[in-house]
């Protein structure tokens, strides 16, 4: 196989660019040089392409209203080579010189989020409002139960009835006939973006690629009547969440190959194997998240590349061109001349600036002496994001700003535990908090100098909930910091799905009293996360989410004066009780609670437990034993006296360690779930068994799963 | 790009910190390190491994001996001893001795009990002592052994020694010793006499001389950094740890870089004057230890650095055609990188400049972009921070502690204040964040710091408006002052038993001005002779009186021998003293000191007779189990068992004994260690000259067991 080797170029820097606003034009000829374009956050159309390592510009648009999406279209049948973009509740088209042809106010309640083109028809988007325009005229309309991250139509030209996805938060693709919902198709996370595989869809043109917000890949087929799931890329070492996809043929072998770019800067490259199932051919850590990517050419004509541009605004290049020439002693001091002079006018644009700068603080300085002025700093963006990770059941949150991050302040008014993130390179420090004062968590992460991205691990207690505050200061001056906020909902560790599993047994909470849909909604909502925060359409909704950490499950159901909670985890449904009533008696509103417990469910919820349980117990022993068996090793010429259990141990010793450090304090967090299906069992009952919980305890630390139940039967 | 010129995996875990490397031949150099289960390994790449005397070859492995040590090792070095031979020695230390070994002809050189532990080794010369000496660092005392292993040096240090280097601090051709401890300091010994003291901010676990006078060090706390002398020229905080640090050149530039390698797995090579990276790699697990040698034998010296599974990695230095450009970088994509980044922060910050005035101009700035004025945190431009420093003697709720008061000039709040300070906070900060109920313009943040040293505090204060979205951040550094823990009182509670007394050819003035500079007082003490000051300790250790008559004729009154010594070196400083005779009398300290050693002295005597207890026990062990064995063979059953039986009991008294044996132990090392602080102590109530020769004649006294001339010398120094 053709070992990939791409080597990293920087063309230009814009604003902030939001996901899917870059695109190279299409060539004049096979290979020949491309240009790139990209809409940005101050509303600016950048169009520009290389010439001797230079950037030469075609166009610049004016500032407006930021860009949300830039899309290619053009005529049917003839080159995709108008630009559109999608900027406030309008949408302008662009020829590829920079002449504006189209400026199409949309009339929507509010700016698009998604957009996408094809010959004369138009998809726009809104947080849950699909619209569908051809020649600009309204065609077709639907309201999504969820938010709609992303969208694309399939070729026209291959299907008789318009059809069109949506990649909607609630981890469904959502497939649309015209106006209406053909089916969903269940995927692995919050879908993030869409692309058609090979940019056509294949050779029926239903194969669609989709990538999620944790970071999984995978391609579904869609059928007139079902979906087929073809392949998936799980998301194993934790990289970011999934921005952009597209496909190219860059390792040049005829086959499009996948490119991916993810929110923690890592671009990746996937080739096909002979199942068609992707393979990783290459990666490359970018500093910032990579908003979009694309193959092309850019920088000299027959070099392939990959041009990726990032959240700060970067436009970067991986190119195949070898960039230290070998050629001779004079071409390198030819390349050296033409970056040298970039270099000079770099420097003169800057001291042009710094001068300027200095004027401005000056002037800024001055105005502390006078008493009526005001100092008033613009906001500076964000790109944030706080989600639940189903794989080791936490919580990630990161935090990129365009200039370098100088300290970020984490104070949370619920107790958390914060995790080290491998690639974090700050130094965090705790601060001693009060809980009388509202705080439980104070840290300060201090930043190394060009850090502009953070991530943080958190794990949540579910029943515990509250508000997770970060104050982030960049080093932009003069200085400002600004405070996002993240709610730990009370079954933090919950997430959406589309299944349940009747067979299970189940307690059941009802809750009757005299509320309306909306309020009862909220109620529900201010305890789970990844529910819509719209009241859902229609008389009753009905939800199901899992327990990532422990795979019980929960359907909540309800409407108007009546909701009905389901969970075969008895924990869960004391959880709610708690907070809904709480709810309640704030809003003053009468409910009456009944409750159905099955016994079972507790024998059920320990069996799911016991094999995590068992596992995390023989590894906590097998990892015990490494050193001493590797000691033997050492000192022993035969190995072969020792079981064959050991053995397994000592071959597999760096794994298992692996592993047992990924999970830090997995077995504590299964005993606490453990305590507290025993408290809220009887807490149902009226009994306060909090002095048995020793003996509990007592019982986990020699485990067997049969006298574990039997001790809840007895209590 | 530089690659490593050579790897190996040696199978053998490695101890961190405790890795050497040694020609025992005067030939070939062998990696050497401490493993598991008390054994040392030799790694013999040029030679098949000897096994005999303490040593066997390792199993498959034949290019490794072992050296069974049978004791946890705590530290490992090699050097020359001899200086007639060119063959290195190797040294092994653990927490109760230091053996020297000659590897080549399998023998001790010399095995030394060392009380006081061994934390750290170094071989060489040490200043004007002509043969060279393996310097061990243990609990507070630091000692000098020659090849016979005369303890031929000996000095104390304030605390538990962590690591030690030997470094031409004066740049004079003779080899400073420098001390990193627990307590935070660096000390720097020319003989035995300190010539210059830094406080860092955590303990000094690694040290390691670079070119000349300069040193490179790191903290337990993540920081690496380099001084020359006692200026330091950088440093730089990770969130991991410094496993190994070393000088060596590795781009060719003449001068040596400082190799640092992380617990993380990671290596760096870092410039010794800017602390910039210009070489990194990367290892799967913590590094164990980095050192340098000619290990393929071809006449270039390699830079060697070993992981904790065993591998190892050696790299030559760049050659020079790459222009320290060892990184596969292009440089000038980066400074074009560089120069486009700082282009784009200043366009920010005129853009916020820009808005700024804009929003001036307005009559309505909450117009800007949809934001009401509360949110966006506009505050008016003449908006001041005020900070001050007040010792708050404290009440019943809270306890005594220095406050600083931040505020704003305005109606304006302080959402947060965050306070980076080293060595004064758990961490490096502290944050003081209010509900959001209590908001108001002033924030009042408690500081208890632990020791008395001066501390700059970072201040960065967020100010806006409630319910704001956004803050303008106040940064502000406020120093703290040396003795900022004592406040000033008229009447004291009870006299202070403890006195030092001293004269100074200083005037009155030049302590007055010393102690405003380094006290926190609320209002400058006048200058007048004679100056009578007195302040209570809010820590508890009770009062401090300070009396200068106008003759100079100076008395320190505290019962704290701790705080007399630092109020002593800080003024010595300050008034330029170069050597200082006192005479001191602290009778509680010296009760306490009595006790001690009549502790000390019982501890040895059970010692001793726990050690022939044991020898008694092993004695009977060999006879019972002939005598057991005797039985079997004859099919005695009865008695076999017997025999049996009575060996398990001896067996057992002897793991009880042993156990007695590690309490009382540790009991006589704390005990030493408190000794070993009391000449520290009595040490630093001088300066110069006497210091040093009080610390070599109380050392002297303790040795002969001479203990009323050892309290003489604390009492009056001696000559």
């Amino acid at each position: 196989m053709m070992e990939l080797n791409l080597s990293r170029v920087d063309y230009t820097q814009v604003a902030v660019t939001s996901p899917k606003t870059m695109k190279l034009l299409p060539a004049s000829g096979k290979r020949a040089i491309q240009k790139v374009t990209v809409g940005d956050h101050e509303g600016v159309v950048t169009c520009f392409g290389m010439k001797k390592k230079e950037t030469v510009p075609v166009f610049k648009t004016l500032p407006s209203q930021a860009i949300k999406r830039l899309e290619l279209g053009g005529p049917p049948g003839s080159v995709a080579d108008r630009i559109f973009v999608s900027s406030g509740t309008e949408v302008r088209g662009y020829s590829k010189k920079g002449k504006q042809f189209l400026g199409f106010n949309t009339n929507l309640a509010e700016p698009p989020q998604a957009m996408y083109v094809t010959g004369s028809d138009l998809f726009l988007t809104g947080t849950y409002v699909f619209n569908h325009f051809h020649d600009l005229k309204d065609q077709n309309y639907f309201l999504a139960p969820d938010k709609i991250n992303d969208v694309l139509c399939l070729p026209l030209d291959k299907f008789s009835l318009l059809t069109s996805v949506l990649a909607c938060q609630d981890r469904v693709l959502r497939v649309l006939q015209e106006s209406d919902l053909l089916y969903e198709v269940e995927v692995p996370g919050p879908p993030q973006t869409l692309c058609l595989l090979n940019g056509n869809g294949g050779v029926e043109g239903n194969e669609l690629l989709y990538g999620t917000s944790d970071g999984k890949v995978g391609m579904v087929q869609i059928n007139s009547l079902s979906p087929s799931h073809r392949w998936e890329l799980p998301n194993e070492k934790g990289h970011g969440g999934i921005l952009c996809l597209d496909n190219y043929d860059i390792t040049s072998d005829g086959v499009q190959d996948l490119l991916v770019g993810r929110d923690d800067g890592l671009v990746e490259v996937f080739g096909y194997n002979e199942t068609d199932e992707p393979v990783l051919r290459f990666s490359h850590q970018l500093n910032e998240s990579v908003t979009s990517i694309q193959g092309g050419v850019v920088a000299t004509a027959g070099y392939d590349e990959i041009v990726a541009a990032t959240y700060a605004g970067w436009i970067q290049g991986l190119t195949t061109e070898p960039q230290e020439k070998e050629a001779g002693p004079g071409d390198e001091v030819q390349v050296n001349v033409e970056t040298q002079a970039r270099i000079k006018t770099l420097k003169q644009e800057l001291e042009e600036i710094q001068q300027k700068v200095a004027r401005e603080r000056e002037k800024y300085q001055a105005t502390a002496h006078s008493s009526k002025a005001i100092s008033a700093v613009p906001f500076f963006n964000i790109n944030d994001k706080f989600t639940l990770s189903k794989d080791d059941a936490s919580y990630t949150l990161s935090l990129e700003v365009q200039s370098a991050i100088d300290n970020v302040l984490l104070q949370s008014d619920v107790p958390i535990d914060l995790l080290d993130v491998e690639k974090n390179s700050a130094v965090v420090s705790f601060s001693a908090t009060e809980p009388e004062s509202g705080n439980f968590l104070l840290a300060t992460y201090r930043c190394q100098a060009n850090t502009t991205r953070l991530e943080v691990k958190i794990r949540s207690i579910e029943g515990q909930y509250g508000t997770i505050q970060a104050y982030v200061t960049p080093r932009i001056q003069p200085k400002t910091c600004q405070v996002r906020q993240y709610s730990i909902k009370p079954l933090s560790l919950h997430q959406r799905t589309h299944s349940f599993d009747e067979s299970r047994p189940m307690n059941v909470l009802k809750i009757s009293g005299n509320f309306s849909m909306a309020e009862i909604h909220s109620w529900v909502c201010f305890c789970l996360p990844e529910l819509p925060e719209r009241t859902p359409v229609g008389d009753s909704a009905t939800f199901y989410l899992l327990n990532t950490f422990l795979d019980t499950q929960l359907e909540c159901t309800y409407r108007k004066g009546e909701g009905i909670f389901r969970s075969d985890n008895i924990s869960t449904i004391s959880i709610l009780k708690d907070v809904i009533t709480k709810q309640a008696t704030h809003r003053k509103v009468n409910i009456q609670i009944t409750y159905d417990l099955s016994d079972e469910s507790i024998p059920h919820t320990l069996q799911l437990i016991h094999p995590r349980l068992e596992y995390q117990l023989l590894l906590a022993k097998k990892v015990q034993l490494i050193d001493a068996l590797k000691e033997l090793q050492i000192h022993e010429t035969d190995l072969s006296f020792l079981s064959a259990e050991y053995v397994n141990i000592l071959e597999n010793a760096d794994e298992l360690q692996a592993e047992y450090k990924r999970q830090p304090c997995a077995l504590e967090r299964l005993y606490g779930m453990i305590t507290d299906l025993f408290i809220d069992k009887h807490k149902f009952k009226g009994v306060n068994v909090r002095t048995k919980v020793p003996q509990l305890m007592e019982l986990l630390d020699n485990y067997d799963l049969q006298t574990v139940i039997d001790f809840f039967q007895l209590n | 790009m530089l690659v490593p010129i050579f790897t190996l995996k040696l199978n053998h875990k490695i101890n961190t910190r405790m890795l050497t490397i040694g020609c025992y031949d005067g030939q070939h150099p062998c990696l050497t390190a401490a493993t598991t289960a008390g054994k040392v390994f030799i790694h013999n790449a040029h030679n098949r491994g000897i096994a005999s005397g303490r040593m066997s070859v390792s199993g498959e492995n034949s290019d490794i001996s072992l050296l069974n040590i049978q004791q946890a090792v705590s530290a490992v070095s090699a050097g020359k001893l001899d200086p007639t031979s060119n063959c290195d020695s190797l040294l092994v230390g653990t927490q109760t001795n230091l053996l020297a070994y000659d590897v080549i002809n399998n023998s001790d050189l010399f095995y030394k009990d060392t009380p006081d532990g061994v934390n750290a080794v170094v071989v060489g010369s040490l200043g004007t002592v002509e043969m060279p000496l393996a310097v061990v660092g243990g609990n507070c005392a630091i000692q000098g052994f020659d090849l016979e292993g005369n303890d031929v040096f000996w000095t104390v240090t304030g605390d538990n020694v962590c690591s030690l280097a030997l470094c031409d601090f004066t740049n004079d051709g003779k080899m400073e010793l420098i001390v990193g401890s627990e307590d935070y300091d660096i000390r720097v010994f020319q003989d035995d006499e300190i010539i210059a003291e830094m406080t860092e901010t955590e303990a000094i676990t690694l040290l390691c001389p670079m070119m000349h006078s300069r040193f490179g060090y790191a903290l337990a706390n993540g920081t690496v950094g380099v001084y020359d002398r006692t200026a330091r020229y950088w440093r730089i905080k990770s969130k991991n740890q410094a496993i190994a640090i070393h000088a060596f050149d590795l781009d060719s530039d003449g001068v040596p870089e400082l190799i640092t390698g992380w617990s993380n797995g990671k290596i760096d090579a870092r410039s010794d004057r800017t602390g910039e990276v210009i070489f990194k790699d990367n290892f799967s697990v913590s590094l164990a230890g980095i050192v340098e040698g000619d290990y393929r034998m071809d006449g270039k010296t390699e830079l060697i650095c070993c992981a904790v599974d065993g591998e190892v990695r050696g790299y030559l230095p760049a050659s020079r055609d790459l222009k320290g450009n060892l990184m596969d970088t292009n440089t000038e994509q980066d400074a074009v990188r560089e120069l486009s980044q700082r282009k784009q922060n200043l366009l920010l910050e005129l853009k916020n400049y820009e808005e700024n005035a804009r929003a001036a101009q307005s009559n309505r700035p909450s117009g800007l972009g949809g934001m009401d004025t509360g949110q966006m945190g506009i505050i008016p431009a003449n908006t001041q921070l005020q900070t001050s420093l007040t010792v708050d003697p404290g009440d019943e709720k809270h306890p005594p502690h220095v406050e600083l008061f931040v505020a704003t000039t305005n109606e304006t709040i302080l959402r947060t204040a965050l306070i980076f300070a080293e060595g004064i906070f758990e961490g490096e900060s502290h944050v003081v964040h209010p509900n959001v109920n209590n908001l108001s313009s002033e924030l009042k943040v408690p500081i208890t710091p632990p020791k008395d040293v001066p501390v700059d505090l970072h201040i960065k204060a967020f100010v806006g408006m409630k319910g704001s979205t956004q803050f303008h951040v106040f940064e502000i550094t406020r120093q703290l002052p040396r003795f900022s823990m004592y406040i000033p009182c008229a009447k004291l509670p009870q006299e202070p038993q403890g006195t030092v007394t001293f004269t100074v050819q200083e005037r009155v003035q030049r302590v007055v001005l010393w102690i405003n500079q380094n006290f926190l007082l609320t209002d400058e003490w006048p200058a007048g002779a004679p100056l009578h000051f007195q302040v209570v300790s809010l820590r508890g250790t009770g009062a401090l009186v300070i009396h200068m008559e106008g003759n100079g004729q100076v008395t320190i009154k505290t019962d704290d021998m701790d705080l007399a010594g630092e109020v002593i070196q800080s003024m010595a400083v300050f008034l330029g003293i170069e050597d200082l005779q006192v005479t001191s009398d602290f009778p509680g300290y010296m009760e306490e000191l009595k006790n001690i050693l009549i502790k000390v002295d019982e501890f040895s005597s059970v010692r001793q007779k726990l050690t022939a207890e044991m020898a008694d026990h092993s004695n009977l062990i060999r006879s019972m189990v002939v005598r057991a064995e005797d039985a079997r063979i004859l099919a005695d059953w009865k008695n076999m068992r017997k025999y049996y039986m009575e060996l398990f009991d001896l067996n057992r008294d002897l793991i009880n004994g042993y156990k007695i044996r590690c309490n009382n132990h540790t009991e006589l090392l704390s005990c030493l260690k408190l000794v070993n602080q009391a000449i520290q102590r009595a040490g630093r109530l001088r300066v110069g000259r006497p210091k040093t020769i009080v610390v070599n004649a109380c050392r002297e006294a303790f040795k002969t067991h001479n203990i009323d001339a050892l309290f003489k010398i604390m009492k009056v120094g001696a000559t």
